[in-house]
């Protein structure tokens, strides 16, 4: 328990009198957005690829194209088994998964105002791979987009789930000498692939 | 040390200063760009406000509200009075996992708990993964911003200490080079470490979960890796529901980078299968500043460091000269509730001007705290004799419109006419490193009655 009580009782105790908790008025942001320019733009902004497609076979063609070279490879689109080099299911370990070249993961919400895209663990079969993984593709469905965090956090009320992450392009930092860099610990790449 | 004498040393060096006083206008300029795309922006910025206002109003109901809900995740909750029991804690339950390489993602709180050196006290290695935090680590430092821990270090700089202790090729303090290399020395300590240390964005009460946002994606790495996971938070970081996040993460990067959102915005809930999260709620201090009704807004500070990239002291003066662990305009609101003695001189470190206001994604009322922290202050501690004396007289000319128009007349006359050795003489702070204007033959209010009489005429 340690100080849990008496930490409580003197927050008690110097607690302003309770204030109201204000509503969350939506209709003050609304500036109706193009959903798919704005997403667009801002993918960009923080430093990830959008690619359109039509199909899941048209978007396994198209990446073989842009990644020649990766070697272990996984995604969890459908019907897309002969593209895994890994079984996830014999995976002893997440550190095994250090040499991944290349993940593919469906989402079905994305944040316009910010390029986002939710992954969670309903998605994410190992939850440190689109992390390790050097680099990142996520499929995403035009109707997915919603406008900013808030109707995010509306449709997240009903998908409930142990962990899950916004992504916002490949990691990055600018730590020395405020120099920009694609590629800290996470992701080198961020593609995405937006299906009509 | 005073804040002055600390900011003398980093003056020293006026290319370093003049670099940092560029790089972080630069920042809060992307901030100003990201800002005003967004509409409703005050708005946004008044909920910030209202929604931590209320939960400091009911917070010890939501933090029990919180612990109920993480336990149901399967997390164990653990409470610390203080930055002792704290480091305790996090020792005990790294000894129960037998746990010996700890990496760590950025956490002021852990700083303010000075856990580094307790944790390698007894026997425990830790990583700070943060490249900012790492590079602070390697140089013995300790972060000198809460969001570019190492902005006060040249890419120079950087390049040796990686020569020293990541053994990388001298590199001309190539950035893309040096990061490749972290990441490379830091993906081995990931791989190997028996356990995981983050800090907390954000608590919500409604689902015990807790949000973790990073660029670099450290936090997940180390989190998603190691088979113990401990977040350590302050009893602020609490928000009631998990809609407010909408909120806060549209607020925070925006303000602290120019960017949208951070690159990682983690939602914690459950521990994965086989694995342990314990989270630790600290009130070191926090409790006690909760009862203070002029300064308790400083509560609601969500860490985006907006108001020291503002700050037209903090840029030119550096974190280090605020000897605290939370630097700039918020740290000198927040250390005098502390330590007054220690911190009397940071709300002084202040021109009012009230910029840090006017930036900050909660609207904490920065500036009139600083003032209210001055009024405290100079009741309270000594003040310098020189200063006491001279702030008596100038009340009292200040208070007598004849005395203080010949002493403006004085003052006037001697800028214009007596030798510089003498208006830059010692005990003229004003003239410390600092030409003054030349002084204009009228007083404004000589010049407004003029103004006025050929107005008439």
């Amino acid at each position: 328990m340690g100080s849990r009580n008496q930490i409580l009782e003197k927050i008690k105790s110097n607690k302003p009198e309770l204030l109201d908790l204000p509503n969350i008025d939506i209709s003050l942001f609304e500036e109706n957005l193009d959903l798919i320019k704005e997403f667009t733009k801002k993918v960009e902004v923080v430093g990830g690829n959008i690619v359109t497609a039509n199909s899941n076979e048209d978007i396994i063609h198209q990446i073989e194209k842009i990644f020649p070279d990766s070697k272990v490879k996984f995604s969890n689109l459908e019907n897309t088994q002969s593209f895994n080099t890994i079984n996830l299911a014999t995976l002893h370990k997440p550190h095994d998964l250090e040499n991944l070249d290349l993940l593919v993961l469906e989402s079905k919400l994305a944040v316009a105002e910010n390029g986002s895209i939710w992954v969670s663990d309903n998605e994410i079969p190992v939850r440190v791979l689109p992390f390790i993984v050097q680099h990142l593709v996520l499929v995403l469905s035009a109707k997915d987009i919603v406008p900013y965090m808030h109707q995010a956090y509306d449709k997240l009320s009903n998908l409930d789930s142990d962990f899950g992450v916004f992504i916002a392009g490949p990691s990055k930092t600018a730590d020395i000498e405020q120099s920009l860099v694609i590629g800290a610990h996470g992701a080198l790449s961020l593609t995405i692939f937006l299906k009509e | 040390m005073s804040h002055s004498k600390l900011a003398s040393i980093f003056n020293k060096d006026e290319k370093r200063v003049d670099w940092h006083d560029k790089a972080l206008w630069f920042v809060r300029h992307k901030r100003d760009k990201s800002v005003h795309n967004v509409k409703g922006w005050e708005e946004l910025r008044n909920l910030g406000h209202g929604i931590k206002a209320h939960m400091l109003s009911n917070l010890d109901n939501y933090l029990i509200q919180f612990e109920e809900n993480a336990k149901k995740n399967g997390v164990e909750v653990h409470w610390a009075a203080n930055d002792e029991e704290h480091n305790k804690l996090i020792v005990d339950i790294l000894k129960e996992n037998n746990a010996k390489k700890i990496v760590k993602s950025k956490s002021m709180l852990t700083e303010e708990c000075h856990l580094n050196p307790f944790l390698e006290a007894n026997d425990i290695e830790v990583i700070d993964t943060d490249l900012g935090e790492r590079i602070v680590q390697l140089a013995k430092e300790r972060p000198s911003h809460i969001v570019l821990p190492a902005i006060h270090k040249n890419r120079h700089e950087v390049d040796e200490l990686f020569q020293e202790h990541l053994g990388t090729k001298p590199c001309d303090g190539d950035p893309q080079y040096l990061t490749g290399e972290a990441r490379k020395h830091l993906r081995e300590k990931f791989i190997s470490a028996d356990a995981a240390i983050t800090g907390v964005n954000f608590a919500i009460a409604e689902t015990g979960g807790f949000v973790v946002c990073t660029n670099e994606g450290n936090a997940d790495m180390g989190a998603h890796l190691a088979p113990v996971h401990i977040a350590c938070m302050g009893v602020e970081k609490i928000i009631p529901k998990q809609e407010h996040l909408g909120v806060f993460l549209r607020l925070l990067a925006r303000s602290a980078t120019g960017q949208p959102i951070t690159t990682y915005s983690s939602h914690f809930k459950k521990p994965r299968k086989g694995t342990k999260m314990h989270i630790i709620i600290v009130d070191n201090g926090r409790s006690e500043q909760l009862s203070r009704p002029d300064f308790r807004a400083s509560l609601h500070c969500i860490r985006c460091g907006a108001c020291m990239n503002t700050c037209p002291i903090y840029r030119r003066s550096g974190g280090h000269s605020y000897d605290a662990t939370i630097p700039g305009p918020i740290g000198s609101i927040l250390s005098p509730g502390k330590d007054l003695k220690k911190y009397s001189t940071l709300p002084f470190a202040s021109t009012l001007c009230g910029s840090c206001s006017d930036v900050c994604p909660v609207k904490i009322d920065i500036h009139s705290q600083l003032y209210k922290w001055r009024q405290i202050i100079t009741k309270e501690t000594p003040q310098p004799f020189i200063k006491k004396q001279s702030m008596k007289a100038m009340g009292k000319i200040f208070a007598n419109p004849s005395q203080f128009e010949i002493v403006g007349k004085i003052a006037r006359w001697s800028l214009r006419n007596l030798p510089k050795a003498v208006i830059n003489s010692k005990p003229n702070a004003w003239g410390k490193a600092r030409d003054l204007p030349l002084g204009p033959k009228q007083s404004f209010d000589e010049w407004f009655k003029e103004r006025e009489n050929e107005k008439k005429s």
